[in-house]
């Protein structure tokens, strides 16, 4: 279903910028993610002129309003306007920043509203900022993510028993269906600790083995969506070990 | 009128940054109409340097020579090494700036979202350079975008590495302008790079 009505006006709508390539002979393309409308394409007619409307505001991780109108697939920027303090993202933090834009950009339909992602992709923007709560507010803006898709993790309980999840015991994260109760002899699926999946829920951390277990699993998770291409964001942590 | 052979011209013109159907119409009248010789010269100079200019094999900046002018002179400073996106921000620096120093020039910069990874943009040839030894100080001057900022910080991590003092060009509010109408972003990080006066 298209969400995006056609011939709507839209104004001041709370926005970033997930990716901007060049249009034409003076325009952007821009990738963008709202607050009511999730993921839009849109046309910037001349910001790319030797004079450039929206100087210097389409740019990734800031917060912005913007107004546009049109029809179909890709609309056209009226105006684009500061929303607030932007996010001073130094250093690995960028490319964590890269991280969440190509997440947002694989897996989200175009014009499908998630307002509640929108608010994690906000804190967790901060979080990066401000170097505190980074890795919960990755692991939740992830989790989140997969809930809006439709492919949500299931961590209350077992999906073989029904019964809830003990902290103490030991699962086994199979990615199509859930955690059941880890067996020796048990092949598929990813080792987690019942503690682990209690702290995603939660969305708290008691130590870095629940951190580490967290990370896998999102990872894990993810990756079946992703379809094989891996995130060229990740790549660069992974490179910068070999410099 | 417009023949086929204008046509293709006008076409031709628009691979110019900038230039629409209306400018390029234009250009094409203007060159056909009153300059000839100009239209003749520009054709020469053209496809010979589309032929002949290559690359520096040093700093990867356009040359026609194997060795570009600015590595090829004993009079700049090798210990300095100031890393630029494109040719043209080469130019920019030497213009503006006393800069004695030599170039390293990336022709790009990591974008992963448009698939751009360290491995395109030489950073290979740039850590064979580094391990020479010769250099002791890499300025990074990558544009001040998210795009430009990873690169830098990405080659930092590489210069540091090596127990090389890397710095970064600082950016800010720019001169002349106004505090009101400088964007969000550039102001935040005017602000978090602030100096003691
Ligand atoms: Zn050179």
């Amino acid at each position: 279903m298209n969400r995006q009505h056609p011939h709507k006006h839209i104004s001041l709508q709370p926005s970033y910028i997930l990716h901007t390539r060049p249009y034409r002979d003076s325009s952007l393309l821009l990738e963008i993610f709202c607050r009511d409308h999730g993921r839009i394409g849109l046309v910037a007619r001349g910001a790319r002129s030797s004079k450039p409307r929206f100087a210097g505001l389409l740019q990734p991780f800031i917060p912005i309003l913007l107004s546009w109108h049109g029809q179909g697939e890709l609309a056209t920027l009226r105006s684009a306007e500061p929303g607030g303090p932007a996010p001073l993202l130094a250093g690995d933090r960028l490319y964590s920043a890269f991280y969440l834009n190509e997440l947002l950009l694989r897996l989200l339909q175009r014009a499908d509203p998630h307002t509640r992602l929108f608010d994690a992709y906000i804190t967790v923007l901060s979080a990066l900022a401000e170097s505190k709560k980074e890795e919960e507010s990755l692991r939740h803006f992830e989790q989140v993510l997969l809930q809006e898709i439709g492919y949500g993790l299931i961590l209350d309980h077992d999906v073989e028993t029904g019964e809830a999840i003990d902290t103490r015991l030991q699962y086994t994260y199979i990615l199509d269906r859930g955690p059941v109760l880890w067996q020796k002899n048990t092949q598929q699926g990813i080792i987690i600790q019942g503690k682990t999946l209690q702290a995603i829920a939660a969305n708290h951390y008691p130590d870095s083995e629940t951190r580490r277990q967290a990370k896998h699993l999102m990872r894990s998770a993810l990756a079946v969506h992703l379809g094989g291409r891996p995130l060229k964001s990740r790549e660069l942590y992974r490179k910068q070990r070999f410099l | 009128m417009t023949t086929a052979l204008i046509g293709q011209l006008i076409e031709a013109l628009r691979c110019l940054p900038g230039v629409g159907p209306k400018s390029a119409q234009r250009m094409a009248y203007h060159l056909l109409e009153r300059d000839r010789p100009g239209a003749r010269q520009l054709a020469a100079i053209l496809s010979e340097s589309a032929e002949k200019v290559g690359h520096c094999k040093r700093c990867r900046t356009l040359s026609e020579k194997e060795l570009c002018d600015i590595c090829a002179s004993q009079k700049r400073n090798p210990q300095l090494l100031c890393v630029v996106e494109s040719p043209i921000d080469v130019q920019a620096i030497l213009q503006a700036t006393d800069y004695q120093g030599l170039f390293f020039v990336l022709m790009g910069h990591i974008s992963p979202l448009d698939g751009i990874g360290p491995e395109d943009i030489g950073l290979d040839e740039l850590a064979k350079r580094l391990d020479e030894g010769e250099v002791n100080e890499v300025i990074l001057a990558t544009n001040p975008t998210v795009e430009g900022e990873a690169t830098a910080h990405y080659i930092a991590e590489m210069v540091n590495r090596r127990k090389i003092k890397a710095t970064r060009i600082a950016h800010g509010v720019p001169m002349g302008g106004e505090l009101e109408f400088v964007n969000s972003s550039t102001l935040s990080h005017a602000f978090s790079g602030r100096q003691a006066l």
